[in-house]
């Protein structure tokens, strides 16, 4: 279940924009880190005394510009979220030497080699897979097209860094002065050959995969990643009550059940976090509210019956939950 | 990487430590415990092994499963299913799509998970790694590093291998040594009266003025031996046994996948009146397997008498013959440092140094890959 863990210190802390910090990750022994590829992430496992093992995942950036990190350096930004406790805690609790474990990279958004055209979308944070997509790209003389939406040139992480790389591959979109970026024009003057990357929030991310099936693009064409984030705005906090082990939780609205269920700790099965394994599924006794599914494993049909939810991702809208652990 | 060293690499009573290869000296020179090199060329196979029936190979301690699409692209994939280690050349193909044997997990010729019967969707990070892989000749040269720096252009020329001109005749050996002492072996000619007597080295030539020196990362050997006859490996496909020939030779290391010789023969008493010139150009391919293994695909090619099956013959014969003396004798050395747990520190001597020169510039690249400073 739990994959072998790699034991990092923080060798670099650097504020890049009022919410995004970068840190620069170096394993403890001498040898390399595992090798990856563009549009992979790591987990980064942080033992907080009292909430027990809290776990992130930030995309892999690769290096600085178009220079390669060490073999034995990770280098990942954090955005300090409003309503992220896992980013609040990198921030006030990760700084030079600090000690940490991190899991394997593992690639969901992998870039095909294949491709012959690309399009990088950017939203915001999400820039950071997109900077080892952007590197890969350069290196192998690859026609590409990258475009980097954000509020301002200010909040925009990398944005010098990836001008620097890309010159004129690249355009800013700021939505604060430009408006929303519309994410179906653009797509809609592509040539038929581009592939199309795109990594933002979970609404960006929705808008594009939106735009692409409006335009009737073959499955495929476009890969996205969300953030993998387990809680949203607006999410609330609420009682889960575990029947076999006669035991009353509180999940706050800044944790998923997961990690509330860790922090007891209660075991659960669990590998990839991010509603797709199935793992985590566990059968509901009884609710209140509405159950928010948010995984992709479980059907249509098993999300209306509510007898059975993904613990990594979905929760429940009400105060109250049973759930047969 | 280093777990499956750990488990192909033969039992050694002095433990290897591939987990930290972090330590590398200031000017080291490398050997059978020096971390290989994944960031080259190396020939996966040729071209002929690889078709519609899936094969794996392991290369580089990596386990690769090599197959080819309908429409005839070669494909190397990780011979390694990302869920249960199955291995996927024990599976089949469905049209392009490699289907694993254990959960039948499919993979398409990119390495994308395109099915996972037991789930009711298809995971997004199930991917099995993939290798870029160039067809040329009747080489097929994997790149087993980063995938970003696999720059064709870095592909070691062989052009005569798929050249008219050229006529080749071609072996394989599967060797328990490893590759490092093999590139030694050829830029040290030294060696050929004693261990290949008669074949390709005559007293004379052994003491022959050579020059090497460093190119790069490569090391050329050029060596001229005037107005003495051929050793017997090119007397008869020349017919000039016994007469005083010109011999000109230039040995090269060119990369860690290739050792290129190209030899000159000039017979200055020619019946035309004109001096003639026989070339041979011999090309070593290495692929090391583990640290201490290795494949060997070697190819000599003349530039004359092509239709001649006797010569062919003769060629493939005597070179398999000496390439053989070669091989075991590595496999006794190999053997030998393996077994004898008494340290040894071999002694060097000036004819070795071409040889230390290849090791250096190895060691040099495993330092660049494998080591961590910064």
């Amino acid at each position: 279940m739990n994959p072998k863990l790699f034991d990092v210190k923080v060798a670099q802390v650097k504020q890049l924009t009022p919410r995004v910090r970068e840190y620069l990750l170096c394993r403890t022994s001498a040898a390399a880190l595992p090798p990856w590829t563009a549009g992979a992430h790591i987990a980064l496992h942080l033992d907080v005394p009292a909430r027990g093992l809290v776990i992130r995942h930030y995309a892999l950036i690769g290096g600085d510009g178009l220079r390669d990190d060490p073999p034995n350096t990770y280098r990942i930004a954090v955005q300090c979220e409003e309503h992220g406790f896992g980013s609040h805690l990198i921030h006030e609790n990760l700084t030079v030497g600090s000690s940490l474990r991190i899991g394997p990279p593992v690639n969901s958004f992998a870039l095909d080699r294949n491709s012959e055209q690309v399009l990088l979308l950017a939203g915001g944070i999400g820039v950071t897979p997109l900077i080892a997509m952007a590197r890969s790209l350069l290196r192998r003389n690859r026609s590409f097209q990258m475009i980097y939406s954000g509020r301002s040139i200010e909040q925009m992480a990398y944005s010098q860094t990836l001008q620097d790389m890309c010159g004129s591959n690249i355009r800013f979109h700021c939505s604060d002065s430009q408006g929303r970026l519309d994410i179906k024009a653009l797509f809609a003057q592509l040539d038929q050959a581009t592939q199309v990357y795109v990594c933002g929030s979970t609404a960006f991310t929705k808008a594009a995969i939106q735009a692409s099936q409006e335009l009737g693009w073959a499955v495929g064409r476009l890969r996205s990643e969300a953030f993998i984030s387990s809680v949203l705005p607006g999410d609330t906090s609420f009682q889960v009550l575990l029947q076999k082990s006669k035991l009353e939780i509180k999940v706050r609205s800044d944790q998923s059940l997961l990690d509330a269920l860790s922090e007891v700790p209660v075991p659960v099965f669990w590998d990839c976090r991010k509603g797709e394994c199935g793992l985590c599924v566990t059968k509901v006794l009884a609710y209140d509210g509405e159950l928010l599914h948010r995984d992709r494993y479980l059907t249509d049909e098993d999300k209306r019956q509510g007898s059975s939810m993904c613990l990594c991702v979905s929760r429940t809208s009400g105060q109250r939950l049973v759930l047969d652990l | 990487m280093s777990e499956k060293q750990k488990m192909n690499s033969i039992v050694s009573p002095i433990p290897i430590d591939t987990e930290n290869p972090g330590n590398f000296e200031l000017y080291g020179f490398a050997d059978h415990t020096t971390p290989l090199i994944l960031d080259c060329w190396y020939v996966a196979a040729l071209t002929t092994e690889v078709t519609r029936e899936v094969i794996s190979k392991r290369l580089l301690g990596t386990d690769v499963a090599l197959y080819r699409t309908l429409s005839g692209k070669p494909v190397a994939v990780r011979n390694r299913c990302p869920h249960r280690s199955f291995p996927l050349s024990k599976g089949r193909l469905e049209g392009d799509v490699l289907v694993c044997g254990y959960h039948g997990m499919a993979f398409n010729p990119s390495g994308q998970c395109v099915r996972m019967p037991a789930l009711p969707i298809v995971p997004t990070h199930a991917d099995v790694r993939s290798f870029p892989l160039v067809e040329m000749g009747p080489l097929l040269w994997i790149w087993l590093g980063h995938p970003d720096r696999a720059d064709t252009s870095l592909i070691p020329d062989t052009h005569w291998l798929a050249d008219s001109n050229w006529k080749t005749v071609n072996g394989f050996f599967s060797i328990k040594a490893d590759y490092v002492s093999m590139h030694e072996n050829l830029l040290d000619q030294t060696h050929f009266p004693f261990l290949h007597p008669g074949a390709i080295g005559t007293p004379e030539y052994a003491r022959s003025k050579l020059d090497a020196r460093m190119v790069g990362d490569s090391v050329v050997i050029d060596r001229a031996l005037l107005n003495s006859p051929p050793p017997g490996v090119y007397a008869m496909p020349t017919g000039l046994a016994d007469k005083p020939v010109d011999r000109f030779s230039e040995a090269c290391f060119v990369s860690p996948a290739l050792h290129r010789a190209f030899a000159r023969i000039v017979d200055n008493n020619d019946p035309s009146g004109k001096p003639r010139t026989y070339r041979f150009n011999i090309a070593h391919i290495f692929t090391p397997e583990t640290q201490q293994s290795m494949h060997y695909w070697w190819f000599c090619s003349r530039d004359f008498k092509h239709d001649d099956a006797a010569i062919d013959e003769h060629l493939t014969t005597a070179s398999a013959k000496a390439y053989k003396e070669d091989v075991e004798a590595l496999e006794w050395i190999m053997e030998t440092i393996m077994k004898d747990a008494q340290p040894q520190f071999d002694l060097h001597f000036a004819p070795d140094k071409p040889g230390l020169m290849m090791r250096q510039s190895l060691y040099r690249l495993a330092k660049a890959e494998h080591g961590t400073a910064v």
